[in-house]
């Protein structure tokens, strides 16, 4: 006879509660694999959806995505120049927050060269690429906008011409791609009230050196910064070539930092996603070990309440892996239903959920594995209490 | 009629030293097949005791016990030889009826047959034949919660016929009942003692319950005497 299944079926309710308990916890943690690894899916993506064999950035800095880089819009020219190069495309990113559908976004503006430069959208579902030179995006559908809608960034207004989905950051911000000359424009321009601020600070440093108001102003248009920068430079080699002899030809004589796409992974999944991992792998353990407290607790609080019918059992002698299998096969069902539970529930969220997740088949099972583990462990504080419950106990009132 | 339980020389000591504790002493009866026996004495005289030795529970300090005749204590028996022992020549009624909550009437008799090795559908067979032998067969798919008091003490009594014990211990039984429903307990276990020639031995401390044992002891301070009949005792 299968008394786990006997008490589990007299009290189907309990048990029931029970599950959906521990289950939520347990969506918690696959929800947590899932953060985690959406983040690193997002994070290579943008750098695997460029389809370039070198990133070109400022000298001495680790951009563009984990530090800022800013190089001379032109360097792309000397860099295509390049023995071995094959395509050199300049490239902008930089993080956004504006006001788009009447709520406050953030999210990340990628400027590249419509004109077959390489970086440009992928994964677009509605729509078209950005073909015309200037005022045209294509946009994540994460953004809320809707295909030919009229966005505006700064002083000018960009039409919708291509969705993407899932086109996200390593943070998990929408995507809005412009062309070059666009992204430099939002980027960098100042309103009126801005410039003449500006103006006017940069005209009071020059008088504090000595000059008159008139040669200040005749000085002013020297100070103002060029807008014609970019974060990098794509590079496309020949097929063949050395990307070593590449890079060391153009660390030599153009004094920029040049990094293959691994090393440009690396670098986000040791810097960006690095702490992001920690934090997230300590919270995932976490809990994990407060589950299999729990359902420790539970269980030991199911096998206290039978405390008697266990020393009745053992008083009319049932051996001792009667009352054991009872305790284990519940402590299985509740952590196997647990995880069914939480496995249900994340296919439920998954669409719905605000981040990327990403769930890896062989860390679910990882994680299910660890639970069931746990879940046994779990139970032998029950058995062991009730495995010392004395026959006597059953005697008496 | 042979002797399904002996009892020679039992005595039982808690502790040692100054602080040592007899709770039996010098303990000799013996109880026959289909013999009726009641155990009477006082809170603290020492019954539980001695139903726990008899159980093999508790090992006595000295003195023997047999059931069926054989030894049940130095033998070399392991905790599972125990247990079968147990399950297959004692049966047990308690106080508190303690029938296992999640399972219904039928299954609380038919679990102990088949910790016995008994088939899934012979246990049920005779299950079914119990209940009809306690009256309670249309209970047979209830939960100890929904059963009366009397209902339940049957139902614990069919649990402890399961296996056909010889010697069927029981502690108590008609304390959590009222008169009328324990009066029927009682006759129902001497019926039982009659028709399948089972030793019943019954601790009590209701004298009102024992009109009509066989053999009446008395219990006093670890010391057994014999009550010269039923009826005097129960004066």
């Amino acid at each position: 006879m299968d008394l786990a299944a006997k008490d589990i079926r007299r009290h189907v309710g309990k048990f029931v509660a029970t599950i959906v308990g521990v289950g939520l916890l347990l969506t918690i943690v696959l929800v947590m694999n899932g953060i985690y690894q959406g983040n690193i899916a997002d994070g290579v993506w943008l750098i695997d959806n460029t389809a370039t064999d070198l990133w070109v950035v400022e000298r001495g800095r680790g951009g563009p995505f984990n530090e800022s880089s800013r190089i001379p819009g032109d360097s792309y020219k000397s860099i295509a120049a390049t023995p071995g190069v094959e395509r050199a495309s300049p490239f902008i990113v930089y993080a956004a927050q504006r006001e788009i559908g009447g709520a406050n976004q953030q999210f990340t503006i990628i400027g590249y060269d419509v004109m077959g430069g390489l970086g440009g959208p992928g994964r677009i579902v509605r729509g078209r690429r950005i073909e015309a030179p200037h005022y045209e995006m294509v946009a994540d559908e994460r953004l809320g906008v809707r295909l030919h809608d009229a966005i505006a960034l700064g002083s000018r207004t960009y039409k919708v011409v291509g969705i993407t989905r899932a086109a996200v950051d390593s943070g998990g911000n929408p995507l809005v791609y412009l062309s070059l000359p666009d992204a430099q424009e939002v980027l960098y321009l100042q309103d009126n009230e801005a410039m003449r601020a500006a103006r006017i600070a940069n005209q009071r440093r020059l008088e504090r050196t000595g000059l008159t108001p008139d040669q200040a102003a005749k000085l002013l248009p020297a100070l103002a910064g060029s807008t014609d920068t970019i974060n990098a430079v794509l590079v496309k080699l020949i097929p063949g070539t050395s990307p070593q002899q590449v890079r060391q030809h153009i660390q030599d004589w153009l004094y920029l930092n040049v990094y293959t796409t691994d090393e440009e992974r690396d670098l986000m999944l040791e810097g960006r996603l690095k702490r992001m991992s920690a934090v997230l792998g300590l919270f995932r353990s976490l809990l994990v070990v407060v589950s299999i407290v729990i359902i420790a607790l539970i269980i030991y609080v199911l096998t206290i309440e039978k405390i008697k019918s266990i020393a009745t059992l053992k008083l009319i002698g049932a051996p001792n892996w009667v009352i054991v299998r009872m305790i284990l096969e519940q402590s299985l069902v509740l952590t196997i239903l647990a995880f069914v539970f939480a496995y249900g529930m994340v296919q439920v969220i998954k669409e719905r959920f605000p981040r990327t997740l990403v769930f890896l088949p062989e860390e679910t099972t990882l994680t299910f594995g660890v639970m069931l583990v746990g879940g046994l462990i779990a139970s032998l504080m029950a058995i062991w209490h009730a495995l010392r419950t004395p026959p006597s106990l059953a005697l008496g009132g | 009629m042979a002797a399904a339980v002996e009892v020679a020389a039992l005595s039982k000591i808690f502790g040692s030293g100054d602080l040592a504790v007899h709770a039996l002493t010098d303990i000799n009866f013996s109880v026959q097949e289909g013999e009726l026996a009641a155990l009477l004495g006082p809170s603290g005289s020492g019954k539980s005791t001695l139903l726990l030795c008899i159980s093999l529970i508790l090992e006595p300090t000295q003195g023997r016990i047999a059931i069926n005749g054989k030894a049940i204590y130095d033998n070399g028996w392991t905790g599972l030889d125990v247990r079968r022992f147990r399950r297959e020549n004692i049966g047990f009624i308690f106080q508190a009826h303690n029938l296992i909550p999640f399972l219904t009437a039928q299954d609380n008799i038919a679990l102990s047959m088949q910790l016995n090795g008994v088939s899934t559908r012979e246990s049920m067979r005779r299950t079914g034949e119990l209940l009809r032998y306690l009256e309670i067969a249309h209970r047979g798919d209830s939960f100890p919660a929904s059963l009366s008091g009397g209902e339940q003490q049957r139902v614990a009594i069919g649990r402890a016929l399961a296996n056909e014990p010889r010697l069927i211990l029981a502690d108590e039984p008609t304390a959590a009942l009222d008169t009328d429903r324990g009066g029927k307990v009682m006759a129902l276990l001497k019926r039982i003692a009659r028709e399948r020639r089972s030793a019943v031995i019954t601790v009590t401390h209701d004298k009102r319950m024992i009109q009509g044992f066989d053999t009446v002891y008395q219990l006093n301070d670890g010391r057994l005497a014999l009550a010269p009949t039923a009826e005097a005792a129960a004066v």
